[in-house]
Parts: structure tokens; C-alpha cells; sequence
């Protein structure tokens, strides 16, 4: 059964207790996030928009970087309302889309610091970060898919 | 008015730059994103239908780049503002 089922108000969210404090990690990890040429997880999220324009690439980032991060923020503002409440909760398609992309960016930074440069070399992480990679691909892949019913 | 014509250096069309011509949002393979999420995200961005976005997915995914959306500059900065937002990496080209 999914996490995730469209309802009347909204998309249903139902983690148990020990989802919910596993997920919460996530915040610490994303708010967390260090600089660029120094994490990883830096690097991949903040990759850059002009390959062959160093000025233009750093214009882009001077005038989009502060919103890009301002939504990211208010992402995680979603999240953690939402792996922060003690009853199963309703969130707006709006709301799911944050927590879709938190989920999303969760994975980006791990993979990253994991050194995941290929497909394949998911396959080779240690049992513990497979596991967090899957878990993850899993919850996000229920929520891709109740969102993609309502397109 | 000019008092005076002056001379007109006509540039090599090779170095012209063409303000005319549309910028190209280019989405890059990753290791990490899933196919169902790329698909959801093209759908959702640009209203897609699901072969067209499916199909710009498995471009991405077995030719390592798809051309997503194209248009003036400040447009296509913006689709890759929206696809950064949703962790695609996404590069402009002319």
C-alpha cells in the first residue's frame, strides 16, 4: 500500500513514527549543505547553466541563486511539517510537489557524497547507503506516481 | 543624423552572434534521477503529454542530453531556473 493516496482535500500521507523520524534526517542533511568546490552535494545541486560562459554562468547564479534557495527553503518547510506530525496528514498537490522535490534533492546530495558517478555504482554502496538510497527512490517513486495521476 | 558616414566593419558570419536565434534548454543524464520523475517533471513544466515527455526522458537517458524546451533568453532562463528547482541539471546553448 502507498504512502500516498489521492483524497477529496488533497493528497493522504500515512509514515509511520519510524519513517517519520528516519525522514527528518533529511532536513539536517539539505540545510547542511556546504559550498560549492568543497561538497559534493554542493556541486551536484548547484550545477552550472552556461558550460562554455563562466560570466554568464555566474550571472545566472547571481540573480537566480537566492530564489532558487528562498524555494528550497520553503520546501523544507513543507517537509518537515509534514514528517513532523503526529497524525496522518492532507497536503495540497503544491505541497506534495515540495515534498516530492525534498525527497528528490535528499537523494541528488546523498548520491553525490556517496560518489555515485554511474548507475552502477549504486550497486556497489555499503548495505547501509543502499538501503537509505532505496528507501528514498522507493517513497519517491509512490509520490511521482499518485502526482502523475492528476496531470 | 550622422554629419558624416562612417566606415562599417561587416562581421564574419561565422563570429556573428544571432539575437534572433532561440536559446536551446538542454537537460543532462544523471545517475540519480529517476525515469518516472524526469517524465513527471517534463509534464508538469512544460504540458507535455506523457510520449512526449517519455520520450525526451529516454533521449536523456540513453543519448546523455535532450533539448527540453527552446525560445528567447529570458525565457529559456527561466525553464532552466524551474528545472534546476525540481533538481534536473538543465544548460542553456544558442
Amino acid at each position: 500500500m502507498s504512502h500516498f493516496k489521492t483524497v477529496k482535500d488533497g493528497i493522504r500521507v500515512e509514515l509511520t513514527p519510524e519513517e517519520k523520524v528516519f525522514l527528518a534526517d533529511v532536513l539536517p542533511l539539505l540545510a547542511g549543505v556546504g559550498a560549492s568546490g568543497e561538497d559534493p552535494a554542493a556541486d551536484r545541486l548547484n550545477v552550472p547553466v552556461y558550460l562554455d560562459d563562466p560570466a554568464a554562468n555566474e550571472e545566472w547564479w547571481r540573480l537566480m541563486g537566492q530564489d532558487l534557495e528562498a524555494g528550497r527553503r520553503a520546501d523544507r518547510a513543507v517537509f518537515e511539517r509534514v514528517v513532523g506530525g503526529d497524525e496522518p496528514t492532507v497536503i495540497t498537490p503544491d505541497e506534495a510537489d515540495a515534498f516530492l522535490r525534498v525527497l528528490n534533492q535528499a537523494r541528488l546530495a546523498l548520491g553525490a557524497r556517496f560518489g555515485i558517478d554511474v548507475e552502477a555504482d549504486h550497486d556497489e554502496l555499503p548495505d547501509h547507503s543502499r538501503q537509505v538510497m532505496d528507501y528514498l527512490g522507493w517513497i519517491q517513486e509512490e509520490l511521482t506516481i499518485e502526482l502523475m495521476r492528476a496531470l | 543624423m550622422l554629419a558624416h558616414p562612417t566606415p562599417v566593419i561587416v562581421p564574419d558570419s561565422d563570429e556573428d552572434i544571432d539575437i534572433d536565434r532561440p536559446w536551446q534548454v538542454v537537460v543532462w543524464n544523471d545517475p540519480v534521477n529517476t525515469m518516472s520523475y524526469v517524465v513527471y517533471v517534463f509534464r508538469k513544466l512544460f504540458g507535455y503529454d506523457e510520449t512526449k515527455a517519455t520520450e525526451l526522458m529516454l533521449q536523456v537517458h540513453f543519448e546523455g542530453r535532450a533539448i527540453v524546451s527552446d525560445g528567447p533568453r529570458e525565457q529559456a532562463e527561466l525553464d532552466c531556473f524551474r528545472l534546476h528547482g525540481h533538481g534536473l541539471w538543465a544548460t542553456l546553448e544558442q
